[in-house]
């Protein structure tokens, strides 16, 4: 299995310096399944020891799944200015 | 009050490009907004394109478009437990009914052909918000606000503007996640193009794997709702890997990309026009999966083109609340009736197709099985049924919707 940021080093990125996804942790301390680390085909969400997410926004794909990932509506996403380009689609 | 333009399109995909050329043709005051820095940057499909509509709204497309290749060899791969597995293939030479495209390239020529007849595309264009202003529709984007009293949504299953109006309530079900590699090409002898579907790979998956054949890659895809992404063996990250080593793919993986896809069915179908707004193509939720095909880009093309012919007849009569005429003129074209007549098959793929396969593999496993024992093929099968939980009634039900 080639390892996802091997994978997702692949595709062409414009990060933008400013992050296009916001987590409210607050809820994601009393969520237990965190369903957002398994669901996100580009790995951005990762569970920290104290409960919270980290967003790694810089992998995002932009397939939108974000806007149905979180049963408690924790994730604010829109589309990045810049983000990923595919080159086959 | 000044708007922009007589109709602006978001979102510069099939959907959007068709409206856009359709409005361009009939001399229309158009501007279309896109995110990517070209259309298809963004942009996924498995990627067959069933070229009808391709082919109204481009009728010499077969000679310019860049499609990959013919597809004229279907197979059918079904997983079943203990390493069992049914295949069929069915080939139609020389047909010509579908093709294998890659959107990258196939919409960036698309949206070249909408330039060419006077579009006026802006790259680069994020929209993230709508809403009514003055007997139109402002949005506001990265590049500042534009208004226009008509809005075409062609910005695909994330539906920015519907969104943004409060049109739209998504939820889990109702969506797939696409999942895909491009791989540098082997098993591409055929000169024609293959499709190869796939059922049950991933067990707790509800969706399913395929493989189009194109000229010097292979597109290996996986979609599944996502609602059950949590139940199934792999998580998002790993299911296209894990369907690619199954199907025992090798070569060169070139890209990694994913989508989501609409998922609502027939019934289910989402707000498709308002007061000065109109939704077409996968923004609209006219995506087809009847387990013999996934269908959405010829839907997206032909909406596109519907809702072009719609928003002229807006403009010349200056009613743009009156979208309504889009859904008449939906309900006339083939895409409601199709979506319709797939309703049943999809509804039995939602509800009990994985439970299916175990019992024809049990029953087949029996039938080239000899021993004392032998059972006739329907005793059998309805012993199987029995087994897996599934009643004969229930069983009949969904054959009789899966047929008609
Ligand atoms: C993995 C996968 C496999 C598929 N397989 C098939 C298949 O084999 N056959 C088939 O017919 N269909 C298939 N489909 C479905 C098909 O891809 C879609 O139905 C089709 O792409 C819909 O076209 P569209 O123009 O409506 O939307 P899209 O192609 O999604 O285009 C939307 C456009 O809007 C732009 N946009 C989005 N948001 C914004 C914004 N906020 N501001 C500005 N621009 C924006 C995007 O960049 C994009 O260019 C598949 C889909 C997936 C994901
Ligand atoms: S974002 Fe949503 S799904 Fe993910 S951990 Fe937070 S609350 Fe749970």
């Amino acid at each position: 299995m080639i390892p996802l940021l091997k994978r997702l080093g692949l595709n062409t990125y414009d990060v933008d310096s400013t992050s296009h996804i916001q987590v409210d942790t607050d809820k994601c301390v009393q969520c237990v399944g965190k369903p957002c680390t398994i669901s996100c085909p580009a790995g951005t969400y990762e569970a920290s020891p104290d409960g919270k997410i980290i967003v790694h926004y810089e992998r995002c794909l932009e397939c939108g799944g974000a806007l149905v990932i979180c049963p408690y509506g924790a994730i604010k996403f829109r589309f990045p200015n810049g983000g990923v380009k595919y080159k086959y689609g | 009050m000044s708007f922009d333009a007589d109709v602006i399109i978001v979102g510069g995909g099939l959907s959007g490009l068709s409206a856009g050329i359709t409005m361009a043709r009939e001399g229309l005051n158009t501007i279309l907004l896109e995110r990517g820095e070209y259309s298809g940057a963004k942009n996924v499909s498995g990627g067959r394109m069933y070229i009808h509509s391709l082919l109204k709204l481009v009728p010499d497309a077969l000679e310019k478009a860049p499609l990959e290749k013919p597809i004229t060899k279907e197979t059918y791969l079904m997983f079943c437990e203990n390493n069992k597995k049914i295949s069929f293939s069915f080939e139609e030479k020389g047909k010509r009914n579908s093709y294998s495209v890659l959107r990258a390239k196939f919409d960036r020529w698309l949206a070249n052909e909408a330039e060419n007849l006077g579009l006026l595309i802006s790259y680069s264009t994020n929209v993230y918000n709508a809403y009514r202003e003055h007997e139109g529709i402002t949005l506001e984007t990265d590049k500042g606000a534009l208004k226009a009293p008509i809005v075409i949504d062609a910005s695909g299953v994330t539906s920015v503007v519907f969104r943004s109006l409060g049109l739209r309530n998504f939820s889990p079900d109702k969506w797939m996640l696409g999942v895909k590699e491009v791989v540098k090409g082997n098993g591409l002898e055929r000169e024609e193009g293959e499709a190869i579907t796939v059922v049950n790979a991933i067990k707790g998956a509800k969706g399913g794997g395929f493989i189009y054949t194109n000229k010097d890659t292979l597109s290996v895809g996986f979609t599944i709702t996502f609602d059950s992404i949590p139940k199934s063996e792999k998580p998002a990250k790993d299911l296209v890997e894990e369907f690619r080593e199954k199907m025992g793919i090798e070569g060169e993986v070139l890209e990694y990309s994913a989508h989501a896809i609409p998922y609502y069915g027939y019934k289910n179908l989402p707000r498709l026009y308002d007061k000065n707004v109109i939704a077409v193509g996968d923004a609209a939720g006219f995506l087809i999966n009847d387990g013999f095909t996934i269908r959405g880009m010829d839907l997206a093309i032909a909406s596109g083109m519907v809702a072009g012919i719609a928003v002229k007849k807006l403009v010349e009569s200056r009613n743009y609340e009156n979208t309504e005429i889009y859904y008449k003129m939906l309900e006339e074209s083939f895409i409601l009736r199709h979506l319709e007549l797939a309703y049943n098959r999809f509804s039995v793929i939602n509800s009990s197709l994985s439970l299916y396969p175990d019992v024809i593999c049990k029953v087949l496993s029996d039938m080239f099985t000899v021993s004392e024992d032998r059972r006739t093929l329907i005793s059998d099968a309805l012993i199987r049924l029995k087994e897996s939980g599934i009643t004969l009634g229930k069983a009949l039900d969904d054959l009789r919707k899966v047929v008609l």
